[in-house]
């Protein structure tokens, strides 16, 4: 069931502790949510940590990430700084947009998180124009954005990807196809089931990968970013993730099953990589990555809850 | 339409694209704004739409004189909305780019490119709703398939298996950019009819100077979609003989037609004398008279008749009244 | 040093010293950089200037990540209309960036696009439709009226550190008149008083400054003393000057080629309602575009839109009207 022995184990470390971070964040989060601490429509990826984490721990500071509704999990990956994250969600000024964004709005600049849309789909040809900039700049830096295979079915995905290929930009669409956009099955939305698919007609590398497996998106993702820093242009990959959370925080969840704990052991990345790492023996069992992720995030909330409420406009604003 | 009236009608359409064309040099100012004409795309549209039936619908964009001629509208009344008069199709609200003639067929246009794609795809929602077999045609350029609505549009017709067949015309330009500078697959030199597979659609890609080519594969189409087999993409190779549009100046710099894109904007008049040397109508022509199908001299009497209409059609448009300034507040809500 | 040039040679002229200025301004649009011998592409290469695939949502998106990459992307759209199919782009993305993220970012960039033409394009090209995003806050907007306030306003809309929309009139693209050479700036939220006068305040915008001037003109003769005002840019939008000028005139006529619901004139009027009631001496007057969409046919067409008869009927009514009491409000 893994591939996960390409992959060095030093890496493989890191991003274990990388999806620990996310997920021991997103889950005080949901907590914080149902306290009424963090505000707003939360969509958490819980389930999609290895995404984020195999790709994002790819990147530099100066490589432009972009990302939608469900975009906690980027931002930490890229390198967003946990307290400043946490705050903003709780609408803190100390956080990363002084309280301005919330959670759909996330940007970081310092760190090359250029931010999150609650429009579907909606910053996608930005990530083109970062791409684009980067070329011009003489840089070998990519952009990278993060989507739904909800976004797929609108225009400007098809815009963006004739415009990537026939400018060859170094952009990388990576798309998460959890298979429901909101409350919809995929058939509902479309007769091709892949993304990869549709990108068919363009000739651009397209891959779809097991996005539980950490190892095989971290593999797969070099490959594609190897490619588009030598300038060979665009590629998509997508991966197949399970939401194991319902689209927003509150939400009853009742339009399709449950996972089993049988299932859960398949489609959640973090236990599957931790079964594969016990199995391949380059984990013992004394990690700390889970306690370290959660004592972290602890300090994080601490912050967060000790930076004040903005009382005006910020200072740039004015 | 048997293939004497297919031939028929793309004389006619033609005679009176021609006669669009020579009004802004025997009569200037009389046509105003902007005017896009189907010289070239004959045997596409009229193939085309010899393959629909009453009751079946049509949809295109700002070129759309052809489809109207072929659908049996009454070109005096079209040349009138071309001159703005009172007795116009439309009674001059709308001119050159916005024809339609419901009673037809000929839901409309959208003088924004792409945008009448999804309006297609409605009208062939509702064919299937009202249950009664009727299809749609769905004409547009191959700039207009860079537009978000068409991906949005195959992918809901092919969802619904919409009754619908999209009838790309490939004229090979949008305005002065040709297909290969806005296309990643023209530039990769596939046909844009691979578009289809991204919607699990067929496509094909067929010479649209042919009009029994087009006639049989879009009749094809149209029985799938009547069949409830859904949506088909038909690209279809024209060539524009004319300009994109006439020029465009603010009032009072007289209008007139420049020459085609090729040779104004890349200098390659060989790639305009080629396409001349291709014309559909003498072509098709030329094929009805050798294999015996049409006399010649059948064939010069369409071609005299189609004059005559077109001349009646000038004289009644001419003749027609301005419509009343204040009629400008009609019609704004229903 | 000035010299004569059209206002669409202004506008061009603009965009290629900052091109020229700045090396991160890049010029894409469908009609631009088409062919080798395009003066941007032979000035500033192929990279800085390109054409353009017919997807607005694209475009209009990839500058907008272009410029919070740090490039200053000109977008140019043609007609006003098609950025209607991109409206999320132009209303709802780079627009919001700065604020959402606290500051933190910038995204300068400026969609260039024609409006206006009423000269027989019927009813989807022809719109006066800047109602629609002068309201939208971080979005800002410019109306230019002159060859001179073309170009100038054209090089500190690059320059400006926000979206802009850079609406220029279909109708003055040939008109003529004089344009600094060098580097020209014509700063934002300032109106330009384009004839000073006593007794009625004007306010107009873009090809109708034009009829106000010409309806001034023709009102000279009867006694009547109009000054006119032209915002150029109506978010932000120079309210003080009007309000300064209704002051001293308590008079106030508008002018506009939308219609009214749509009009910048009806966010005036209800400016001055608000803050200058004192001054006025009569009833505010609008002369706007009537209620329809344009016609084709010239007739129709000019129904409904604002002409010089018009605009000197409406001066007309408020320098013929008094609101009973005034001397009260005044006094107040
Ligand atoms: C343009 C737009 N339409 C609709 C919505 C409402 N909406 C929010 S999330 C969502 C589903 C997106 O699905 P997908 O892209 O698959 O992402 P997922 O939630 O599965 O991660 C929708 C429809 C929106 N935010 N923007
Ligand atoms: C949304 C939009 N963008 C731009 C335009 C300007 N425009 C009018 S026709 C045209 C070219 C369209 O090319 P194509 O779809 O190939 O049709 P053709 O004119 O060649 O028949 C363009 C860009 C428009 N009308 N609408
Ligand atoms: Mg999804
Ligand atoms: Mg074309």
């Amino acid at each position: 069931m893994t591939t996960a022995v390409s992959v060095d184990t030093q890496v493989l470390r890191d991003l274990l502790a990388t999806m620990w971070r996310i997920r021991a964040f997103e889950e005080r989060v949901g907590a914080l949510k149902r306290a009424d601490e963090v505000h707003g429509l939360i969509h958490l990826s819980i389930g999609g940590e290895g995404v984020a984490a195999a790709v994002c721990r790819q990147l530099r500071d100066d490589d432009a990430v972009y990302s939608g509704h469900r975009a906690h999990g980027h931002a930490v990956a890229k390198g967003a700084p946990l307290g400043r994250a946490m705050a903003e969600l709780m609408g803190r000024g100390g956080g990363l947009c002084q309280g301005m964004g919330g959670s759909m709005h996330l940007v970081d600049v310092a760190h090359g998180f250029l931010g999150a849309t609650g429009v579907v789909g909606g910053n996608i040809p930005l990530a083109l124009g970062s791409a684009l900039a980067a070329r011009q700049q003489g840089s070998d830096a990519v952009a990278v954005v993060f989507f739904g295979d909800g976004a797929v079915q609108a225009g400007l995905f098809t815009e963006s990807v004739n415009l990537a290929t026939l400018w060859r930009l170094p952009v990388l669409l990576v798309c998460e196809n959890n298979g429901f956009a909101e409350f919809t099955p995929r058939s509902a939305h479309t007769t091709v089931e892949r993304v990869s698919d549709v990108v068919a007609p363009y000739p651009l590398p397209r891959q779809t990968v097991d996005g539980n497996e950490v190892a095989d998106v971290w593999t797969a993702f070099s490959g594609l970013l190897a490619r588009a820093r030598r300038g060979e242009g665009p590629a998509l990959l997508e991966c197949l993730t399970h939401r194991l959370r319902g689209h927003y925080e509150g939400d009853p969840d009742r339009y399709r099953e449950a996972v089993s704990a049988e299932d859960r052991q398949r489609k959640d990345p973090i236990l599957r990589l931790q079964r594969a790492g016990h199995e391949a023996g380059w984990l013992t069992g004394s990690e700390s990555f889970e306690s370290d992720a959660r004592a972290e995030v602890e300090e994080a909330v601490t912050w967060a809850r000790s930076s004040p409420f903005p009382s005006s406009v910020p200072e740039e604003l004015r | 339409m048997d293939r004497t009236a297919m031939y028929r009608a793309m004389v006619r359409i033609r005679e009176f694209e021609e006669r669009v064309k020579r009004t802004f040099a025997e009569h200037p100012g009389v046509i105003r704004g902007h005017t896009h004409l189907a010289d070239g795309a004959e045997a596409s549209i009229v193939g085309s739409i010899a393959a629909i039936r009453p009751g079946d619908h049509v949809m295109a964009t700002y070129r759309c004189h052809g489809y109207p001629i072929a659908l049996g509208s009454d070109t005096t009344a079209m040349m009138a909305e071309i001159y703005g008069r009172a007795n116009g199709l439309c009674g001059g609200y709308g001119g050159s780019m916005h024809l339609a003639d419901p009673e037809r067929g000929f839901l409309g246009t959208s003088g924004i490119v792409g945008q009448s794609i999804p309006q297609a795809t409605g009208a062939a929602y509702a064919a299937q709703v009202r249950g009664a077999g009727d299809v749609v045609l769905c004409f547009f350029g191959d700039g207009a398939s860079k537009q978000g609505a068409f991906h949005e549009s195959l992918n809901i017709a092919s969802l619904w298996k919409l009754p619908i067949v999209f009838v790309m015309e490939n004229n090979s330009y949008s305005v002065s950019v040709r297909v290969e500078q806005e296309d990643a697959n023209a530039a990769a030199g596939e046909p844009l009819a691979t578009k289809a597979v991204a919607y699990s659609m067929p496509g094909v890609t067929i010479d649209g100077g042919d009009p029994d080519l087009v006639h049989t594969t879009v009749a094809e189409a149209v029985a799938r979609a009547r069949a409830g087999e859904g949506p088909t993409l038909v690209e279809s190779l024209v060539y524009r003989l004319s300009a994109h549009g006439n020029s465009i100046a603010p009032p009072g710099v007289p209008l007139h037609y420049p020459e085609h894109e090729a040779v104004t904007v890349f200098g390659d008049v060989a790639e305009y004398e080629a396409a001349l040397r291709g014309d559909p109508v003498p072509r098709f022509r030329g094929a009805l008279v050798t294999s015996g199908a049409l006399d010649a001299a059948t064939a010069d009497a369409i071609a005299a008749e189609a004059a005559d209409e077109m001349q009646r059609a000038v004289d009644g448009a001419l003749a027609g009244p301005d419509p009343d300034p204040a009629d400008a507040l009609r019609f704004v809500v229903a | 040093m000035a010299r004569e040039i059209t206002y669409i040679a202004a506008i061009m002229e603009g965009i290629h010293q900052e091109m020229a200025r700045d090396d991160d301004v890049l010029l894409i649009g469908q009609s631009v950089g088409g062919s080798p011998e395009d003066p941007f592409v032979a000035a500033f290469g192929p990279d800085r200037v390109r054409v353009t695939p017919i997807s607005e949502t694209a475009e209009i998106g990839m500058a907008a990540g272009a410029a919070l990459a740090g490039k200053r992307p000109v977008v140019d759209c043609t007609m006003a209309e098609f950025l209607l199919v991109a409206m999320d782009q132009v209303v709802n993305e780079a627009n919001r960036f700065h604020y959402m993220s606290g500051g933190r970012v910038t995204a300068p960039l400026v969609l260039k696009a024609g409006y206006g033409f009423t000269a027989g394009w019927a009813g989807q090209h022809t719109g006066s439709i800047y109602g629609m995003f002068m309201g939208v806050p971080g979005l800002k907007v410019a109306l230019p009226s002159t060859p001179a306030d073309a170009k100038g306003l054209m090089a500190t809309a690059i320059r400006d550190d926000n979206p802009v929309l850079f609406l220029h009139h279909y109708l003055l693209t040939l008109e003529a008149g004089d344009v600094p050479e060098g580097e020209h700036l014509v700063p934002f939220g300032q109106a330009a008083v384009v004839r000073p006068g006593h007794d009625v305040t004007l306010v107009a915008t873009g090809w109708t400054v034009h009829r106000a001037l010409e309806a001034a003109e023709e009102l000279a003769a009867e006694g009547v003393s109009v000054e006119v005002i032209d915002p150029r840019t109506i978010a932000p939008l120079d309210v003080d000057t009007i309000l300064a000028s209704v002051e001293r005139t308590g008079r106030l006529a508008l002018v506009d080629q939308a219609t009214k619901h749509a009009s910048v004139s009806a966010i005036i009027a209800a400016e001055v309602a608000e803050a200058g009631f004192a001054s006025l001496r009569a009833p505010i007057v609008q002369v706007t575009a009537l209620d329809a969409p344009i016609a084709y046919a010239k007739p129709m067409e000019d129904f409904v839109l604002p002409d010089v008869g018009k605009i000197v009927a409406g001066v007309r009514r408020v320098v013929d009207a008094t609101v009973s009491g005034h001397n009260t409000a005044a006094a107040r």
